[in-house]
Formats: C-alpha cells, structure tokens, sequence
C-alpha cells in the first residue's frame, strides 16, 4: 500500500509539471492585463492538435513540431489580444465573454479539421517505461515534460525578476497607471505577455499530446484545470502555478489510488473551493501580482 | 522648453471641471497651484499627464503636443509627476521602481545616478525593500519623487507630496524640494494646500476655482487678494465686507 501511495506521489508530481506548462499563461495574462482567457485550454488543445498532424500526416516526432504548434498559437493569443485589448468598458468581464466565445469557436475548429475521434501519439519512445530505484514508474514523455515544465517556470521567473521587459511587465501589472507615466508602453508589455502565454500554451500543447490523449471537448477541460491552479496558486504567482499544480497533481493520483478515477476531476474542485473558502488570495497570492 | 496650456476646458458629463484655464510655465521656475477641493488641480495635472483629456483647448511642452500625444510618451518628453496617493508599483522594490523609471522614462541605464536618486531621498536603506510594504508613508512620498526624478524631467508636478505627513516630515520635504529646484535646474508645478509651503518654495502662485484661474501672481500677492481669500482661505469674505 504505501508503495502505491509513494508511486502515487511521485506521478502526482511528475504530472504536476506540465499542469504548470498548461496553467503558467494564464496565470501571466491574468497578472498583466486581469484578463482570465477562457480560450486558453483551445490554444493548448489546438497545438496538441498541431502535433498529431505532424506525426500521422507527415511522420514528424511531435517534439520537433513544437516551433510550428509554438507559432500558430502565438499567432492565435496575439489575435485574441487583438480582440481582447478592443474592450474598452468592463474589461475584466467583458474578456472573459469575448474568451469564452473564442473558446468555443476554436473547438468547433478542432472539431471541424480533426473530427471528434480520440487521438494520441504512436512513437514508441514517449511510452517507453522510466524506473527510478525499481519504485517509481513513468514514461520517457512524462519526465521531459515536468522537466521542461520546471525549466520554463524557473525561466519565465527569472525573465520576469531580472529582465528589463519582465520588470515593465510586472510595472504594468502593479499600476498601469504610473508605470505609463514612467515611460513603459502597456501595450508592448501586453503584446509580450500574449506571446509568451502563446509560446508556454504551444509546448503545453505538444506534451499533452505525448502524455494522454486528445479530443476536441479536452479544451475547456484544460482551462478550467489552469484556472483552478492559478486561483490555489494566488492569482499571477509564478512560483506559486508550480506548487499549485504539483497539489493538483498529487491529489488526483492519491484519488486515483485510494479511491477511484472517477473522482479525479472533483478532486481539483474541492481543493478549489477549499482554498476559495480559506485563503481566497491563494497560496502565494496577491491580488494582481505577476512574479 | 515651457509649458504652454491654452484656453483648456474639462467636462465631465454635465461637470465642467476646468474652463479656459490658460497657464504658461516658464523653464526653471518654481509655480504653486492652489484652490479649494474640487477646484480643478489634479484635474489640470491629469490633462498635462495625458491621463484626461481635454475637451476643448491646446496644451503644448515644448515641441510635444500634450492633447494628442500618448501618455507614456510624456516622460520622454521631459514631464514627471507624482500622485497625491503614493503609487508605488508595488510588485517592485524600491530601486526596480527607479530603475523602470530610467530605463523607460529616460532611455538610459545608469545605476550610479539611480544610487544619487536614492541618497538624496534619504531611500537608500530602503533600496531592496518591497515598494507596497516596507515604506513609511513619508518612505513612498520619497519613493514617488524619486520615480519622477529617474525619467530625468525637465517638468516636475508634485502633487500634494506634503499631504499627510508630520511636521517635522514636511520641514524636511520641503528642504528636500527646494534643493531639487536648485540643485538639479528643473522647472516645477506644486500642488499644496499649505500657504506657507507655497510662500517658501514658489515665486508664482496659481489660484483654481470651480475650475477657472482667479488670481495668478507672487504668493504674497495673490493671498492677499481678497477674492482668492474668499474662495480659497474662506476668510476673505468678512474683511472684503
């Protein structure tokens, strides 16, 4: 029994890592703009999409599809931008209507280009099985994903704490206000955001697609997945999507294994609305911080 | 290179919050601008700033067109303002607010002059410190100063800095601010209540009033103008009588 609670633990916190793939974009749209994009979990999916394309049309490893996933969701988040940055009144909750929209559209996309069946990847490599100490299973896929998932948060922390747009953007987030009046383009620093959110969902995209499989409806699963890690994280705190994604994780394989697999989805809710309920700012948060 | 604002009007709905305000600044001098609640003030500073825009009028600093030009292209331009409720960017320390400040505002990077900056706001013990937490209210007064010193403007608007702090807390502010004229050259507009505060720092004093100017002079001058006294001292009234 405690082996399958240590295995438990140690799948929770493997899939822990590319639930922060999935979840760090919306957390740094959310910090920078306090827009919650409901299409985020299409763009992800739209990118998964991307990579099976790759594979089954033209025998491509969906690892080396990942620049084409990256640049058709980036074209995607810079056009809901586009969209999103239109909003003049309400913009809080107008974007979440407007995103939501979207969402939807680029499901009926998905659904319209790849039809409803299920897929996922046949490259024997990213299901080739990974032992640790004889006790701890995996796949190939999994371990690159949560360590890409740790390098790109720990990356986009450090562009954000020591880079010179990581800092407007954050300036931006603080107070639009008087970072304009110090000179910053919110604009530039929204664009950026879009991009990088863009750039994380693409490779969320493609991990996803090596790891489980894929159908049209997974979208707003994903999003309300990252939405729930963002809030347990505290709303904009990078440090804070990984922790929040690694309890996720680990709670639902603990679900898995001492209860049942029908539960693991509700166990991401009850953690949500626990935390709602105890620590409404989150784990880490501040209202409004990015970093 | 002055600032130039003419015939400037401000309607908020059915408000007229500004009418035909006119207002030339001149370089390098010292202009207090005064007047009751509500008068118009930091609505004239937000017109100048680019956060509201006017309905009717022009406004100039220099070559820049203040009515169309975008808001963060002001402190390019040599305008730096402070609010009246410090708005620190609270995500950052205190020298990561400089330094935004410098590298946006003035284009350059320069960490000796943020360290200047620092020492002559008495922050420097307070370099690494969270902007939204660490700062004592006279600490954030300072931190918004100093904000508008690292765009290197040519335009300071100071808006209310002394408001809230302890006596002994302005005396030293207001040492603080009369340096800043001398030392560092910069022309700068003073929004305070304070009669004494304007009398020491400014040699030209502004008067607002239901969002017109009623008085524009020396400081001595213009307090004693029985219409500024009524309007703005409220104790005019009785010896105009």
């Amino acid at each position: 029994m405690s082996e399958l609670v240590l295995q438990s633990l140690y799948a929770g916190l493997l899939a822990g890592g590319y639930y922060a793939l999935i979840a760090l974009g919306l957390t740094l749209i959310f910090g920078t703009m306090k827009v919650i994009n409901l299409a985020h979990g299409e763009m992800v999916l739209l990118a998964a999409y991307i990579a099976y394309t790759a594979e089954s049309v033209y025998g491509i490893n969906p690892v080396l599809a990942i620049p084409l996933a990256v640049a058709a969701v980036v074209l995607t988040s810079v056009m809901v931008y586009g969209l999103v940055s239109r909003i003049r009144q309400d913009r809080e909750l107008n974007s979440l209507i407007l995103t939501f929209g979207i969402g939807i559209v680029l499901t009926n996309f998905v659904l319209m280009v790849w039809s409803a069946d299920i897929r996922s990847t046949n490259v024997p490599w990213f299901n080739e099985p990974v032992v640790i100490g004889e006790a701890f299973y995996s796949t190939s896929a999994q371990v690159l994903f949560f360590l890409a998932g740790l390098g790109l948060t720990a990356a986009l922390w450090w562009w954000l704490g020591r880079s010179w747009y990581g800092r407007a953007l954050r300036a931006v987030a603080s107070n639009r206000n008087a970072a304009m009046l110090m000179g910053v383009n919110p604009r530039t620093t929204e664009v950026i955001s879009f991009v990088i959110a863009g750039l994380l969902a693409g490779i969320a995209g493609v991990a996803l697609y090596t790891v489980a499989v894929i159908h049209p409806d997974l979208g707003h699963n994903l999003t309300i997945k990252a939405f729930v890690i963002t809030v347990l994280a505290g709303l904009g705190s990078i440090p804070g999507v990984l922790v929040g994604a690694m309890l996720i994780g680990v709670a639902e394989y603990m679900t898995i294994t001492l209860a049942s697999s029908a539960l693991q989805e509700l166990t991401g809710m009850v953690m949500f609305l626990l935390v709602l309920f105890i620590r409404p700012s989150g784990l880490f948060g501040s209202r409004g911080r990015v970093g | 290179m002055p600032l130039r604002l003419e015939n400037i009007s401000v309607r908020f709905g059915g408000i007229a919050a500004l009418t035909g305000v006119n207002l030339e600044v001149a370089d390098d001098s010292v202009v207090g601008l005064v007047g009751p609640n509500g008068a118009g003030k930091t609505t004239l500073f937000n017109v100048i700033s680019g956060l509201v825009r006017p309905t009717e009028g022009s406004a100039r600093f220099g070559d820049t067109d203040l009515v169309k030009g975008k808001i963060h292209n002001r402190a390019r331009a040599g305008i730096g303002r402070t609010f009246q409720i410090p708005q620190p960017l609270h995500e950052l320390t205190v020298r990561e607010n400089l330094m935004v400040a410098q590298r946006f505002g003035a284009g350059r990077i320069d960490p000796s002059r943020i360290d200047e900056i620092l020492d002559f706001l008495n922050l420097t013990h307070k370099a690494d410190a969270q902007a939204a937490t660490d700062l004592a209210l006279s600490e954030q007064k300072a931190l918004e100063v100093g904000k508008a010193l690292a765009t290197e403007p040519k335009l300071l608007m100071l808006d209310e800095v002394l408001a809230g702090l302890e006596t002994s807390g302005k005396r030293a502010f207001m040492t603080m601010l009369a340096r800043l004229h001398r030392e560092w050259n910069l022309a700068m507009i003073v929004i305070e209540h304070d009669i004494e505060t304007i009398s020491r720092l400014c040699q030209r004093c502004v008067v607002l009033n239901f969002g017109k100017v009623i008085a524009d002079g020396t400081p001595d001058a213009v307090f004693r103008d029985p219409e500024v006294r009524r309007s703005y001292t409220g104790t005019g009234a009785a010896e105009h009588a």
